[in-house]
């Protein structure tokens, strides 16, 4: 059938763009100047105890090698263990992966909490001034750096009122109520940024469907205009939103890479910084690569259920 | 107050322009002049914007860190058009496998978080402007290329295009007589956006440390080396965010008012 | 119309941010949390580096020490707050004349955590163990390559032969080369502790704290908290907005000293200052030809205001040293005042080398803060007398990597902080490339001098050879800040050790 072959087809791109994007983040890491011995050895190392330890790490492989060893582990599940630690990776990435993926989520949450009404507000109101202070918020939203809206937050809600913890991370398990206090701050920083990007799309994707005929139509019947949006408008913009939450999701995860340190929060963002500063490319690869995949996988599941639910839609990416 | 936007656009851009031409040739103080006696002072003359940690001029450093941020914004968006502009006009021109490749890589880019692979290479090469900078206009080539790519499908679907490929004009012809010309202000509008976008990553980069070094003034820099101070000299962190700000929000808002302008049609849209 | 329906829009959002509201407030009453004050049974202390391991034996990095070292494991001898050596699991010591026996008796009733004792056998097993495991250090394994032999003379006394005199030896077996580890723990040293300190380790969540818990089996006196956090912070500015937010109790070691101005309410936080073991040296590369040239090395430290650069990048906060030589140390003498700010001789110097018309020198820097600061400073005051600089910025392994190991450099700005560094320099192969055969035989006898009259006079000389031959500019020594919050007392103000030692900590509160 056409829809399973277009599905199949979707999938068999996500599998050949995970490989590519294997390779590249592969070779663009082991392109990096000096390796994990210098970070063990430290200010300690001789030439026999580096070339010495890089043959103990396998590090004196050819490259081609290297990948191919380290792309049959991924697909085994065995992501290798740290250079410098010898910990599994697994077990290095995992409870910070809890971290990102909290802080990442709230903060797509909250975009959408925020960009929705900004965004329908200043399309209802384009004509007039309210739509034009609505759009010119998210102009100055889009403009501040993330970071420093979380450096503004921290001072007035941590350091000043002490309403909120000025960084770090509890556990969902441990403490439930902590570990939203402690993510309020930067998933509202995280938002700020992300909700006025996309509450520009809101806006373009409401005045898209103010101006269509049916909609005028059911205004003429007697619909009134918040009710109609709500009922109508919604459920035809949430097309072209949702596909453009998932390209957000790239731009999100860097987003948390900073605000993860301005708030010390020990998520990949931090892990990623961490490591790559020792040159333990066995985590390094593996943070980027699951970073990677997710926004893959999550873009190929939002197209794949585009086509299983309406298969007219299968040009939608014409429509961005 | 159609107007607004359009103005309040050229004069911000305008300003920062200005700054980093001036700064070719003058500022009130050399940038890098140190000058331990006269630190931290706050506004005044004649530092009209009060020195740093080391009695450097601020105002001055600002002029100077127009001229670093004008310069990465025109090296991104350059790379960016060289590769995404010609690879976009390739895929709406052709179809079949061509297309289809070209525009599976730009999916596979755009989905990858291009900036953090920038991170990490500016983490580990030292963090010159160059790479911090190549890094960004890597990351922009998809937007580039989805841009192009649109504005040519819809200019290959009108008639006079038709015409001319049956009178045998080149597929190389086309493209610079009739698709180029059609396609280049959504290419400028464009431009203009991803000139902001450019700025803001620098910013993070600098913050994270990584982007330009230590002794090149950028605004993004002066917010990082600023932090320390954040409790006692506030508003060394101030400058360079309001800067930040201004000209990230003049070149979005110009991009916007550009749009409405080349396009009428465009206005109720977006 | 759409006005009256505007809002209802916005009730479910609304009603989300009174949820959020709620929460927060929910959570302001909350004070069992890790942020709010210091109980007397619980302390969070902000540190900057985190462990790279839990064996501290087999692991560089300053994180693990400062955490575990005389808080979880303890030593024979520790080295105290004003810098002497006093026992800790050993009462007393004697050193045979020829300065190769040393003879320890140990605390009878000191017990591992475990409840075990630590017999003599106990302890030379340790010993042992650290001298022939093949993971240990390179640095622990150098500090006990003149051990020859260790041996339980009786149940409570450990005998210790040296190949020669040594008067660095004993001052390394109070850190962590002379940690005495219970040796039924062996094999499990990379996932738990075993030692013999007040604390217990407890959890390391890798990335954000390590826990450490009162040791209930004690042999001595017992912990004053019941649980303590080192929490880590990559960048420092986020460490002193959670004190400032009270998130942490103590900041170990404050590393933006302009951001002292905000704990300078006494009622509320104490701050105390004291000197480190950290030279920062503006190392220059011996084997660079302009930098062979002494005129040249010394027109570079004569154009560097010193005071003028502590004022600027590190807030005045620090000490004037002009050698490698922290104020602690016994043979320390004020030499700072040797170069003058004297730019004018730093030209003729440089007109005299051959350098009139200029001069340009490369200087990769580590991404640290003090490091860059300086090195903007420095670059801008070499201006001035005619040298270019050219700065960069690179992460720590690049740094080691172009720097440390292909010296592949002119100057560079680093904090030495590995107590009685200055013996480094009598390594040719270190960095610097540093070759003075006059300096290296100084260091050779001074480690074995009979006396420590002659120990200290050999040293000295030492030092001034540094100086006079400027070898490096010592820019200044670090500073050590720490800053507690009003419930916490007995912070130690010098860092002499790489502990951070807990035991002298307590809470006002009782």
């Amino acid at each position: 059938m056409a829809i399973t072959r277009q599905i199949l087809g979707r999938l068999t791109t996500l599998v050949a763009s995970l490989l590519v994007a294997s390779a590249g983040i592969f070779v663009a890491l082991n392109a990096l100047p000096g390796d994990a011995t210098a970070a063990i050895l430290g200010t300690n190392a001789d030439p026999a105890a580096i070339s010495q330890l890089r043959a103990h790490l396998g590090l004196d492989r050819p490259l081609w090698v290297r990948y191919l060893s380290w792309l049959h582990g991924l697909v085994t599940g065995n992501l290798g263990t740290s250079l410098l630690s010898g910990d599994p990776v697994a077990s290095l990435i995992w409870p910070r992966f809890g971290v990102t993926l909290s802080l990442v989520t709230l903060g797509m949450v909250l975009s959408v909490v925020v960009a929705m009404p900004l965004g329908m507000y200043a399309a209802v109101h384009r004509r007039r001034a309210r739509g034009f202070i609505a759009a010119t918020l998210s102009q100055l939203g889009m403009a501040v750096p993330a970071f420093v809206a979380g450096i503004v937050l921290v001072l007035v809600f941590a350091v000043y009122l002490r309403w909120l913890p000025a960084g770090g991370y509890t556990d969902l398990q441990r403490d439930p109520l902590e570990w939203f206090r402690h993510l309020i701050l930067p998933s509202v920083s995280l938002a700020l940024v992300n909700g006025s990007l996309l509450a520009r799309y809101v806006r373009a994707a409401f005045v898209e469907v103010l101006t269509e005929d049916w909609f005028r139509t059911a205004r003429a019947i007697g619909w009134r205009l918040w009710p109609a949006l709500w009922r109508h408008g919604v459920r035809n913009a949430a097309t072209s939103l949702i596909t453009v939450l998932g390209l957000q999701l790239a731009t999100v995860f860097v987003g948390a890479v900073v605000i993860e340190q301005v708030f010390a929060m020990p998520g990949l963002g931090s892990l990623l910084l961490d490591e790559v500063g020792k040159r333990d490319l066995v985590v390094v690869q593996a943070v980027v690569m699951l970073m990677v995949a997710l926004v893959l996988i999550v873009n190929a599941l939002v197209d794949v259920g585009y086509l299983a639910l309406d298969p007219r839609l299968r040009g939608r990416r014409e429509m961005r | 107050m159609r107007r607004v936007p359009l103005i309040f656009g050229l004069v911000a851009v305008g300003f920062v322009v200005v700054a980093a031409l001036l700064a070719l040739v003058w500022t009130p103080y050399d940038p890098a002049v140190i000058d331990p006696v006269h630190r931290l002072g706050g506004p005044g003359w004649p530092h009209v914007l009060g020195t740093d940690t080391f009695g450097r001029d601020i105002a001055s450093r600002l002029m100077a860190g127009s001229r670093t941020c004008l310069l990465v914004g025109i090296v991104a968006v350059a790379f960016a058009s060289a590769f995404g502009i010609p690879l976009g006009m390739l895929a709406g021109m052709t179809h079949g496998v061509v297309s289809r490749v070209v525009l599976r890589a730009t999916d596979l880019l755009y989905a990858f978080p291009a900036i953090l692979v920038a991170m990490l290479l500016a983490a580990a090469f030292g963090g010159s402007s160059l790479t911090g900078t190549l890094a960004i206009g890597i990351a922009t080539v998809p937007v580039f290329t989805r841009v192009a790519r649109a504005g040519t499908l819809s200019v290959m679907s009108q008639d006079y295009i038709w015409a001319a490929r049956g009178s045998g004009i080149s597929w190389a012809s086309i493209a610079v007589r009739h698709v180029w010309p059609n396609i280049a202000p959504l290419i400028g509008v464009q431009a203009s956006v991803s000139f902001g976008m450019a700025i803001l990553a620098e910013a993070s980069l600098s913050y994270l440390g990584l982007a330009t070094p230590p002794t090149t003034p950028t605004w993004g820099r002066m917010l990082y080396d600023a932090q320390a101070q954040l409790f006692n000299a506030p508003l060394l962190t101030l400058w360079p965010a309001a800067a930040i700000v201004v000209a990230v929000m003049g070149f979005n808002v110009l991009g916007d008012a550009l749009r409405d302008l080349l396009d009428p049609r465009l206005r109720e849209v977006s | 119309m759409g006005r009256r329906h505007g809002w209802k829009l916005f009730t479910p959002i609304a009603a989300l941010l009174a949820a959020m509201a709620l929460l927060t407030l929910a959570g302001c009453s909350n004070t069992g949390d890790p942020g709010g004050s210091a109980s007397a049974s619980s302390l969070v202390v902000g540190a900057s580096l985190e462990p790279t391991g839990l064996d501290i034996t087999t692991t560089d990095g300053a994180g693990g020490p400062q955490a575990l070292l005389y808080n979880v494991y303890e030593t024979l001898v520790k080295i105290n707050g004003v810098g002497n050596l006093v026992g800790l699991l050993a009462t007393d010591w004697t050193v045979s004349p020829d300065g190769t026996t040393y003879t320890f008796s140990l605390q009878p009733h000191a017990t591992f955590a475990n409840g075990d004792p630590i017999t003599a056998q106990a302890v030379v097993d340790s010993l042992n163990h650290i001298r022939t495991n093949p993971s240990t250090t390179a640095t622990i394994k150098a500090q006990l390559a003149i051990v020859t032999d260790a041996v339980a003379t009786s149940r409570s006394t450990v005998q210790v032969t040296l190949r020669h005199r040594s008067h660095f030896w004993l001052y390394n077996m109070a850190g962590p080369a002379g940690i005495v580890i219970d040796p039924k723990g062996f094999s499990t040293l990379g996932t738990a502790t075993a030692g013999s300190g007040p604390y217990v380790f407890k959890a390391w969540n890798k990335g954000d704290s390590v826990t450490l818990a009162r040791n209930t089996n004690y042999w001595g006196n017992e912990a004053h908290f019941g649980s303590v956090t080192f929490k880590y912070f990559a960048d420092p500015n986020a460490m002193t907005t959670a004190m400032k937010a009270g998130d942490i109790n103590i900041i170990s070691d404050l590393t933006t000293p302009s951001a002292l101005g905000q704990f300078s309410d006494t009622s509320k936080y104490t701050v105390v200052k004291g000197t480190s073991n950290g030279e920062v040296v503006m190392g220059f590369n011996h084997d660079s030809a302009p930098l062979k040239k002494l005129k040249v090395r010394q027109a570079i430290i004569y154009a560097v205001d010193r005071k003028a650069l502590l004022d600027s990048v590190w807030g005045g906060q620090g000490t004037l040293i002009g050698s490698m030589v922290p104020p602690t140390d016994p043979y320390y003498e004020n030499l700072a005042g040797y170069y003058p700010y004297d730019p004018a001789k730093a030209k003729e110097l440089l007109k005299e080398a051959g350098y009139g018309k200029g001069l340009t020198l490369s200087m990769p820097v580590p991404n640290l803060s003090y490091a860059t600061a300086s090195a903007q400073f420095v670059a801008a005051q070499l201006k001035q007398v005619g040298i270019t600089v050219k700065v960069q910025q690179q992460d720590f392994s690049t740094w080691i990597s172009q720097v440390f190991q292909k010296g592949d450099y002119d100057l560079t700005v680093v904090n030495h902080v590995e107590p009685k560094d200055i013996v480094k320099w009598a390594d040719k192969n270190y960095y610097w490339h540093y070759d003075n055969p006059e300096f290296n035989l100084l260091i050779a006898e001074a480690d074995q001098a009979p006396t420590d009259a002659e120990f200290i006079s050999y040293m000295k000389q030492a030092a001034e050879i540094l100086t006079t031959d400027a070898a490096g500019d010592f820019l200044f020594l670090f500073p050590h800040i720490a800053i507690c919050d009003s419930s916490i007392s007995g912070i130690t103000a010098n860092e002499v050790t790489s502990s951070f030692d807990l035991t002298t900590l307590a809470s006002r509160n009782n």
